[in-house]
């Protein structure tokens, strides 16, 4: 959901007041005619307080809070889930971290590389299976308006709008700015997760778990990798024989 | 504005069969340049001036207009086979090259060349109108043969359409998803040939746009599969990361 004009100029002026509109966007990185294009429609977008934000070293969160339709975002942030956590590492890195197990007759010694910052290339859809009970995406949908296969397209995307990304929090009853991690809109330290908190699930996820969720991913990746050369496949023959 | 239409399809069909000259020679796909070609020829054809002086040379007998049913028959049975080989839609390509395929392109044929032979057809006249004209009975028979000539290229458009409407919807690249909907919309205007004996005359535009749009859809989504095999390089393969099943 993109952000009223009008509220997002009155929270320019607090914190901001005396800096014109090519300051902020010269500060902030931001295109000056995006912002202008986006303040003639009367529509800002989520991603532009982001920038402004952490040009003006406030947090993006707080900063979303004070708008109406991301006031669930106030208050002390709520801690993440062991698998919302777990969601945001990458499939790399989770299959670098089960051939460190002892499982795996990992070499005495070896070590799993750090992990490598949220998002992921499947993050969004990771995030959402996380904190599914199975009924989020109706809930999500009946609340939102969206239609399921819209929904469900944004996710194949590995996208969610913010708006979404809030919603869906909301309908799983896990913290509010998770989804907004999962989308890279915000990092997992604005969103207040503890430093290390991601490596820190992943450790205690015993042997077991960590081979099934390995599994479950490597399965998704290849259902995609198939489908993705049987498209080639097809436009390959289409090639071949009217090209 | 008809003649219009007809010269600048002429121009493109034989752009591109002149196009395709460098990849025939190297031995790709070369029924393709065999469509562009053929199709420029019943375009020609179809035109009143080159029917003219090329049926003169015939014998001024009208065999021309055969000649261009037959040209037609050819460019679209390829088109068919090539078309459907490509997308993948096995049994289009056994309805046209299969059995019941080779039975109607047979019988459509038979039944043209002996309602070709029943008429008085002397005096060159494109689209056989003075023939028509002749007297009731030539009329009839200039109907008929009429339609057999739109009975059998509609055979195989009807057989095409649900396997581009199909592609049209595919994880292709946009280009040939786009060129399957041209196929598509082109298949649908030769099978609305079918219904040109309920065009009242004085509405008889209408079948010369639905002619030319048919050839301009095939050629021109044709054309757009080739230029998208052309551009493939600098695109790259698509990456896509999606996760949804």
């Amino acid at each position: 959901m993109t952000l009223p004009a009008k509220a997002f100029q009155r929270w320019l002026q607090g914190i901001a007041p005396d800096a014109s509109t090519a300051d902020v966007c010269r500060v902030s990185g931001i295109k000056r005619t995006t912002l202008a294009q986006q303040l003639v429609r009367g529509k800002v977008s989520v991603s532009t307080v982001v920038s402004i934000s952490r040009a003006y070293k406030i947090n993006p969160v707080a900063a979303l809070a004070g708008f109406d339709a991301y006031r669930a975002l106030a208050g002390p942030p709520r801690p993440p889930t062991r698998n919302e956590l777990v969601s945001q590492v990458s499939s790399a890195d989770l299959l670098h971290a089960l051939l460190a197990r002892p499982a795996m007759d990992a070499l005495r010694g070896a070590v799993a590389p750090a992990l490598s910052p949220a998002p992921h290339a499947t993050s969004v859809k990771n995030w959402v299976d996380a904190i599914d009970d199975g009924e989020v995406r109706h809930r999500v949908s009946a609340s939102t308006g969206v239609a399921p296969q819209n929904y469900s397209a944004q996710l194949t995307a590995n996208r969610l709008s913010p708006e979404l990304a809030m919603a869906t929090a909301l309908a799983a009853g896990v913290g509010p700015a998770g989804g907004l991690v999962a989308t890279g809109v915000i990092t997992e330290e604005e969103a207040g997760w503890p430093p290390g908190a991601r490596q820190a699930a992943l450790d205690s996820l015993s042997d077991g778990e960590l081979t099934a969720l390995a599994g479950d991913r490597l399965q998704a990746l290849g259902k995609v990798l198939r489908r993705q050369e049987q498209d080639q496949a097809q436009t390959e023959r289409i090639w071949e024989n009217l090209g | 504005m008809i003649e219009t239409l007809q010269w600048t399809t002429l121009a493109i069909c034989a752009l591109m069969a002149v196009a395709r000259i460098p990849s025939t020679l190297r031995r790709e796909n070369r029924s393709l340049f065999g469509i562009f070609a053929s199709m420029t020829v019943a375009i020609l054809l179809s035109i009143q001036g080159p029917y003219l002086i090329i049926d003169q040379a015939l014998g001024g007998t009208n065999l021309a207009n055969l000649l261009l049913r037959f040209v037609i028959f050819g460019a679209i049975f390829f088109m068919g086979l090539r078309i459907s080989k490509g997308f993948g839609a096995d049994s289009v390509y056994r309805l046209i090259t299969g059995r019941t395929g080779l039975l109607v392109l047979l019988a459509v044929s038979v039944v043209m060349v002996a309602l070709f032979f029943s008429m008085d057809t002397a005096g060159s006249s494109a689209g056989l109108t003075a023939i028509s004209a002749k007297d009731a009975r030539h009329f009839a028979l200039v109907e008929y043969y009429g339609a057999a000539g739109r009975a059998y290229p509609a055979y195989v458009a009807l057989a095409l359409i649900p396997a581009m409407v199909r592609a049209v919807q595919d994880r292709l690249p946009i280009l040939i998803r786009i060129a399957a909907g041209l196929l598509a919309v082109g298949g649908v205007a030769v099978a609305l040939t079918l219904l040109f004996p309920l065009i009242p005359p004085s509405m008889g535009q209408i079948e010369f746009i639905i002619n030319y749009t048919a050839v301009l859809c095939f050629v021109i989504g044709l054309a757009l599969i080739w230029v998208a095999k052309l551009i493939r390089g600098r695109t790259g393969a698509s990456r896509r990361t999606s996760t949804e099943t």
